[in-house]
């Protein structure tokens, strides 16, 4: 086989890390060679990941809505779905978004290789196409951004039929009568709601006492008070599975009792693990730590000078925009920027569920732990005109503020559109903002985002439309 | 109600010293003023006083430890009323504030910019060092902004006060440094450690003006404000030996001198073929009482009525405050050089000591200095230096002023010459002396006078002291 020129960068891996590293790096001046294997960029977040099930939970909270809108005097019939309609239309967001990124890479003058990569030497490494050929490239700098994908149970071995992943949960095939979703995390939340949308009757089986562990509980009863789901089992253990010819039959290990339950399907979204296997990273002189993921330095590097790692392979939080940013540094890194470097103060964190939750920087539960001298001011949605007027009484503001510098340290949104409004308690954090940089800016008339502005308001006294009993 | 025992203010610009050796131990009772522990400085070796009397309670230092003035070393045993708890708490607080704590701290916060921890007990003298060191070292690019730096020197001193108030209340709650993330980006692309910034916007944020002018007036310094040293093993052997205490103060207290003092020097000759008469006539009565008749102690005995005629060479200077301090004593510093480095002790008074005298006493402390028995109080409280390398030759030097004084005399090797005198050539011993002193305080007449008058002194003394 001819010798090929040594590639100048490569990155493995196409989803929101590896492409926001390999356009960044484009517009920088480098030449890019993005390996991946599907046939656009996009990776799991827009193929099977953030993108379609927020197509999915689009669709989840417009019929909520509408059954809601009974109470206010619009009335609809029960609405018929259309399961291969919806999957069709989750299908054209996912093609029109990573056909885009597909024609930006282009653009680019990117080399996109559709394939698998496997390093073969510390400057070599061995694609092979989705047709079993292989090709062999050299590079002088290379970015792993391999992402993560989802894990099973020791006794629950997903088979993609009656036992699912998120992956098989968003392919959309058809609406179990009953669903059974282990783990009450944020993946297990929101596709669970959408398939109770979908008329299903979702249950779900939690080992901790409670849904999204480590998140504050003021939020998570916001999300509670909506009762989205049939059955509920906290600090519960999935004991035994058997797969029968209609369904799977599954024992529930709580703390007191174990009770036999009949399931259509069982999905399993128990958490991630790091694509850090099979990339012959022994070949290239680096190894993942014991978690399996790769250790990096401020500026995304690896030990090898030569050899980053951006996204879910470097720890968690494994979130798509953690890794999209991680991939801007790297270019700038890779592009001799200087003061390029990983140093977030916070990193925003949102289930999509119906309300939304959102936080980003320090939480209670992290306050109370660290003793952080810091007050808490909650502005209840019951006091914003907004939120009354489009029947989202329930959701709370607030933020978390050092008592001596009254810098903002952390911040928590439950209710609709919480994911808009958290940016903003980002920024702020960021910014090393204060109370009353927050309670003095105009905040406009009426919207959520002034439950921002009075929760700072809250700081200092009194908010406008909120006192404290 | 427990006591501490602080260390106290060893030397003059000495904050810093490392524990020798510890005389008592846990549950000792002691008195005031009974030695505990001792300390060796970069210039001596000191024993630390009780302050107080009682039970040692704890002892919180080891031998080895450097510590810093003000640290609690011991506490004693308090008589049982409960208070204890919070002095306990109270010294812990302020050991946080120490610099290794502060490495700690450092280690402890994630993802901190290139986070290269830096000294921060420097003295604030030791800041403006560097900040004015930098300021000679700055790339050309930089220039443009150099104007907002020197506007805002001042503004910086204060800023650093408040800064420096804020990190005390603030000791636990958060160490955050809180600067926006372009800033951040900014900072680590001008190499600036943001920890060593006192932000000027609210809470302390830190602006991309203040990383600017920290910049231009401060420190992108290794630890020491130097740059970066290249590896010289590439162009032969090396071999690194730390610097001793005396060696480091020098280097620390003759930097902070030469970049704060605007030096002039000024140069003399004196025919001192008359007082080597003296010395040979005399030097046995001296011996007699156990010194040595040297050139040095008729120069100081010189100096010291100098130092009453020109009463600014017998000063100090408060740019601060824009005062003078007159100094109504005559201590005098002798120069002595030793095995580990160079010594200063002070002869106090000593306008008011004969030269016999003095001859002793400065043979006595020579000797004291090169065994490293100077005390605390041997080292303090000078006003004027002497540095005589007339021992080793050499026609001139520049000696460096000891801040914060504000002259210095060298003394070279005499050598004879010819000299022209009633006509004709007469072969004269010839001193040359040189005179640094601090513009800032001493005008350039002053200089020349004062040099005139001590050759005057050395030749022929009774004009010198007719006034």
């Amino acid at each position: 086989m001819a010798k090929e020129d040594r590639k100048e960068l490569v990155i493995i891996g196409a989803g929101p890390g590896g492409y926001a590293a390999a356009f960044h790096a484009a517009d920088l001046g480098i030449k890019v060679t993005l390996i991946d294997p599907e046939v656009n960029p996009g990776g799991v977040c827009l193929y099977r990941g953030c993108i379609p099930s927020k197509a999915l939970l689009h669709l989840a909270k417009t019929k909520e809505e509408a059954m809601h809108a009974s109470k206010w005097g619009i009335k609809f019939e029960e609405p018929k779905i259309d399961i291969k309609k919806v999957a069709g239309w989750k299908e054209k967001v996912v093609k029109k978004l990573t056909e885009g990124l597909g024609q930006l890479s282009e653009a680019r003058d990117i080399e996109y290789i559709q394939g698998k990569a496997k390093f073969t030497g510390e400057h070599k490494l061995e694609v092979t196409n989705n047709k079993g050929k292989t090709s062999d490239l050299s590079f002088e700098k290379v970015i792993i951004a391999t992402g993560s994908s989802a894990v099973g149970l020791p006794d629950l071995e997903i088979d993609h039929d009656k036992i699912w992943d998120a992956t098989d949960a968003l392919e959309l095939k058809e609406i179990p009568k009953k669903l059974l979703v282990v783990g009450g995390g944020y993946i297990g939340l929101e596709l669970g709601s959408v398939y109770a949308a979908l008329g299903t009757k979702v249950s779900i089986a939690e080992m901790t006492p409670g849904f999204l562990p480590g998140t504050d509980r003021d939020l998570v009863k916001v999300f509670e008070k909506n009762e989205p789901f049939k059955d509920v089992f906290f600090e519960t253990k999935v004991e035994e599975v058997k797969i029968t010819k209609k369904g799977v039959k599954v024992s529930l290990k709580g703390k007191k009792e174990e009770q036999n339950k009949k399931f259509d399907r069982v999905l399993v979204a128990v958490g991630r693990k790091p694509n850090t296997q099979n990339l012959g990273l022994k070949k290239l002189g680096i190894s993942a730590n014991e978690k399996g993921f790769l250790e990096v330095d401020n500026k995304r590097r690896t030990k090898l000078e030569h050899v980053f790692a951006i996204g879910d392979i470097t720890g968690e939080p494994m979130l798509a925009h953690k890794a999209s940013h991680e991939g801007r540094i790297t270019a700038e890194v890779i592009a001799g920027k200087k003061g390029a470097a990983y140093d977030p103060k916070v990193i925003p964190a949102i289930v999509f569920t119906n309300p939304e939750l959102a936080w980003c920087g320090l939480t209670e539960e992290e306050a109370k732990e660290k003793d952080k001298n810091v007050k808490v001011v909650k502005f209840p949605w019951s006091a914003s005109g907004r939120a009354v007027s489009i029947g989202e009484n329930t959701g709370l503001t607030k933020l978390l503020i050092d008592k001596e510098t009254e810098v903002i340290l952390g911040g928590a949104v439950a209710g609709k559109n919480a994911g808009s409004l958290i940016p903003e308690i980002a920024l702020a954090i960021e910014m090393g903002s204060t109370a009353s940089d927050l309670s003095l800016t105009i905040h406009p008339h009426p919207t959520l985002s002034e439950t921002i502005m009075e929760s700072a308001e809250l700081f200092y006294g009194g908010a406008t439309h909120y006192k404290k009993a | 109600m427990a006591k501490e025992i602080k260390v106290p203010q060893i030397s003059e610009g000495v904050d810093t010293a490392v524990i020798s050796e510890i005389l008592v131990s846990k549950g000792d009772k002691i008195e005031e003023d009974q030695s505990m522990i001792s300390v060796e400085t970069d210039k001596a070796t000191a024993e630390i006083p009780a302050t107080a009397g009682g039970t040692i309670k704890e002892i919180k230092v080891s031998e080895g430890d450097e510590v810093s003035v003000g640290d609690v070393i011991i506490i004693l045993e308090d008589n049982g009323d409960g208070s204890e708890e919070k002095e306990e708490d109270e010294s812990k607080n302020k050991e946080e504030e120490t610099s290794e704590d502060k490495k700690e701290e450092a280690e402890k916060e994630e993802e901190k910019p290139d986070s290269d921890e830096k000294e921060k007990d420097e003295s604030k003298s030791a800041k403006k060092e560097e900040e004015q060191k930098e300021d000679k070292e700055e790339d050309e690019d930089e220039d443009d902004e150099e104007d907002a730096a020197e506007e805002d020197d001042e503004k910086k001193k204060s800023k650093g006060s408040e800064a420096k108030k804020d990190k005390d209340t603030d000791e636990d709650s958060s160490k955050e440094v809180y600067a926006s993330p372009g800033v951040r980006r900014l900072a680590r692309e001008l190499g600036v450690n943001l920890e060593e910034i006192s932000g000027s916007g609210e809470s302390g944020r830190i602006t991309e003006k203040d990383v600017k002018e920290y910049k231009e007036g401060g420190s992108k310094k290794s630890s020491s404000g130097q740059a970066k040293l290249p590896d010289f093993s590439k162009w032969g052997a090396v071999e690194n030996k730390p610097l001793n205490n005396i060696k480091k103060t020098t280097a620390k207290n003759v930097l902070a001198s030469w970049q704060s003092i605007p030096h002039v020097f000024q140069f003399g000759e004196a025919d001192i073929s008359g007082v080597e008469t003296y010395i040979e006539d005399h030097k046995e009565k001296v011996e007699e009482a156990g010194g040595k008749l040297t050139l040095t102690a008729i120069l100081t005995k010189i100096v010291a009525t100098a130092l009453h005629k020109f009463p600014t060479f017998n000063a100090s200077i408060d740019m601060d405050k824009e005062e003078m301090i007159l100094k109504k004593y005559v201590n005098i510093n002798i120069a002595v050089a030793t095995e580990d480095g160079l010594l200063v002790p002070v002869i106090k008074n000593a306008d008011q000591k004969s030269i016999k005298d003095l001859s002793v006493e400065i043979s006595e402390i020579a000797e004291k200095a090169r065994e490293q028995k100077l005390s605390k109080e041997d080292m303090e409280g000078g006003n004027f230096s002497i540095s005589n390398l007339g021992g080793i030759g050499g026609t001139n030097f520049t000696p460096i002023v000891y801040h914060p004084q504000v002259a210095i005399l060298g003394i070279s090797r005499a050598t004879t010459k010819p000299v022209y005198i009633d006509g004709k050539f007469e072969p004269r011993s010839i001193l040359p002396l040189s005179l640094s002193y601090d513009h800032r305080l001493i005008d350039g007449a002053d200089g020349a006078g004062f040099m005139n008058w001590l050759v005057k002194a050395l030749e022929d003394p009774y004009e010198a002291l007719l006034g």
